[in-house]
């Protein structure tokens, strides 16, 4: 096989491999710029009374 | 302005899918380097190429397609929203990585069967000027503005660049050219691959296409995050005004 072919699967998935690997940084580091998102306010469900009651 | 979300971190298909596209590419790279057969009319197993260069390209027709429909549906007034709007930028930025990868590996493979880096080929020069027009698409995006103008004018430079799509996909129909015609044919039903050159060739098309999805997901949501980013500096910056007004 000749070099060429070797540098073309290199290049390209060397590429990718770059583009992927600098979204995900750029995305955590603007995830972290953020403040936290406000948390929901929790509803009772029909599940929580058992829950305790098989704690209790 | 409407209140921009948060989009939630990546979720359990969006890490399949991401796997998925990493294991296919893999196997993509072992069946077609080490697995399948030299084709006997290509010297020193160049045809290997043929393993990345079409899905690649292919993907480039698929990230440009869905940057045209996401700007329709934003120009659309039923469906305007923002989000549309963001994903044509982050599928348009996708392809734009595709469309220079498929223009590199193309050389490559031109190199090795033509003899030359690069001719003024139908097929090559409309894939370069698609290249140089999503380019200036992107750039445009980042021509301040406000938000609504942003996003209209680039819905409408996106869907110009678009027209070139069509062209350089029948280019080879059209034009007398060096590039060999499609290794799929669509309109004849036709594949000039068999065997496990063919298994090879469809992987690749399901592996490359499953990346562009993991990609376009990542891209969006940090479109849709810088958009919150901006929103929160706003909103601090005019409660400061308020506050110093109130003294």
């Amino acid at each position: 096989m000749s070099g060429y072919i070797e540098a073309g699967y290199v290049v390209a998935l060397g590429t990718l491999a770059t583009y992927a690997v600098s979204l995900v940084t750029r995305e955590r580091a603007a995830r972290h710029r953020l403040p936290p998102a406000p948390v929901a306010p929790q509803t009772t469900s029909s599940r929580a009374p058992d829950a305790n009651k098989e704690a209790s | 302005m409407s209140r921009i979300e948060t989009p939630p971190a990546a979720g359990s298909a969006v890490r399949v899918v991401g796997i998925l596209a990493l294991g296919g590419i893999a196997a993509t790279v072992w069946l077609g380097l080490f697995v399948t057969p030299n084709a006997v009319d290509y010297a020193d197993g160049t045809v290997r190429l043929l393993y990345i260069h079409p899905p690649l390209a292919w993907v480039m027709y698929v990230a440009y397609g869905m940057a045209t429909l996401s700007s329709l549906l934003y120009l659309w007034p039923r469906t305007r929203h923002v989000r549309f709007d963001q994903l044509a930028g982050a599928s348009a930025e996708v392809g734009v990585v595709f469309t220079g990868l498929t223009l590199v590996t193309g050389s490559i493979w031109g190199r090795t069967t033509w003899g030359v880096w690069w001719t003024w080929d139908p097929l090559l020069t409309t894939t370069a000027l698609l290249f140089v027009l999503y380019l200036g698409y992107l750039a445009l995006r980042n021509v301040p503005g406000d938000e609504e103008t942003v996003a209209r004018r680039s819905a409408i430079a996106g869907l110009i660049a678009f027209l070139d799509v069509p062209i350089v996909f029948f280019s080879v129909s059209w034009w007398r050219s060096l590039h060999q015609p499609p290794t799929v044919d669509l309109a004849s039903r036709h594949l000039y691959v068999h065997g496990s050159m063919a298994w090879t060739l469809l992987l690749g098309f399901v592996s490359f296409t499953l990346a562009y999805a993991w990609l376009v997901v990542h891209r969006y949501r940090l479109a849709r995050l810088r958009a919150r980013e901006e929103q929160e500096g706003l909103e601090t910056a005019l409660a400061e005004r308020w506050a110093e007004a109130v003294k």
